[in-house]
């Protein structure tokens, strides 16, 4: 009876932890702050934390890699990867916690949103729309 | 990554999922009272996570597994997958249940049951949700120091 609670319990606890990370990823949060010493696109700029052991960080390069090479201008809308081995400033500074983290960046370098984890291209997009919208 | 290095992205995910049943029997033994079996089959444990770790997680048994009877019956991958992220995780996976095996040893056979319950929620939380363990260990590391390499911030 007691084994059959703990084990209960455990797999209770994980799907719960699951669901929770789950819902957290690729959401788009509100950020502030400047970053003014990476080469910026000329309307907005999508700069991607990522490190070596993370598989979504692939992924999510291609969704922004894809966004940033959908764009008619030259360097409107630039994505740049970063190793947070190279950067611990950025990591510290916007306190990171995961792989990838997106940072949105207007043409000012001012820093507008943020999204932990894989990006869903849409999310993405709507963000990028408002952020182009507003400057 | 190429595509010749690269794995199909569920058999790591197939993976956990064994790791995570023997763990719930580790647990269940544990809880049981039957500790030297709980301990003998959670040192097993930490034998495979040694090899996935420092062999490569392509070279695990459990991989072969994968290949040999779920490949064949699944539709193929849609995109392959740098190996290096589920080998880190069977690398966190190794010291979890290492900590675990040692303080045993050294008299605290609690222990077992504890780590037994951290590893099999990282395990489930990966084969059930795809959860990177890498995304987050691995840069709790570099923050701590642990890992990474020496240089001065920018800023």
């Amino acid at each position: 009876m007691l084994i059959a609670a703990v084990l209960v319990g455990l797999v209770a606890v994980a799907t719960t932890l699951g669901l929770v990370w789950r819902a957290s990823q690729g959401r788009v949060r509100t950020a502030s702050g400047r970053i003014d010493d990476v080469e910026l696109g000329g309307r907005a700029t999508l700069l991607q934390l990522s490190s070596e052991y993370c598989a979504p960080c692939r992924s999510t390069a291609r969704v922004l890699g894809q966004i940033s090479g959908d764009q008619l201008g030259d360097n409107d809308i630039r994505h740049i990867e970063i190793d947070i081995v190279d950067r611990p400033d950025l990591v510290s500074r916007f306190n990171v916690l995961q792989t990838p983290t997106t940072l949105i960046l207007d043409a000012n370098g001012t820093v507008r949103a943020r999204i932990g984890g894989a990006v869903r291209r849409d999310h993405v997009i709507a963000e990028l729309d408002r952020v182009l919208a507003v400057a | 990554m190429s595509a010749a290095t690269g794995i199909d992205p569920r058999s790591p995910r197939f993976g956990a999922g064994i790791t995570g049943v023997l763990l719930l029997v580790v647990i269940g033994l544990a809880v049981g009272g039957a500790a030297l079996p709980a301990l003998i089959l959670f040192s097993a444990i930490t034998v495979l996570f040694a090899w996935g770790a420092f062999a490569g997680v392509q070279r695990h048994p459990y991989g072969r597994l994968y290949r040999r009877f779920v490949r064949p019956r699944v539709q193929p991958p849609s995109e392959l997958e740098d190996p290096i992220p589920p080998t880190f995780a069977q690398g966190v996976g190794f010291a979890i249940t290492l900590i675990g095996v040692a303080l045993t040893l050294l008299g605290l056979p609690i222990a077992v049951p504890i780590a037994a319950g951290f590893a099999f929620i990282a395990a489930f939380l990966n084969s059930v949700f795809g959860y990177c363990l890498g995304c987050q260990i691995y840069l709790l590391l570099a923050r701590l120091g642990v890992v990474g390499r020496n240089r001065t911030a920018a800023a």
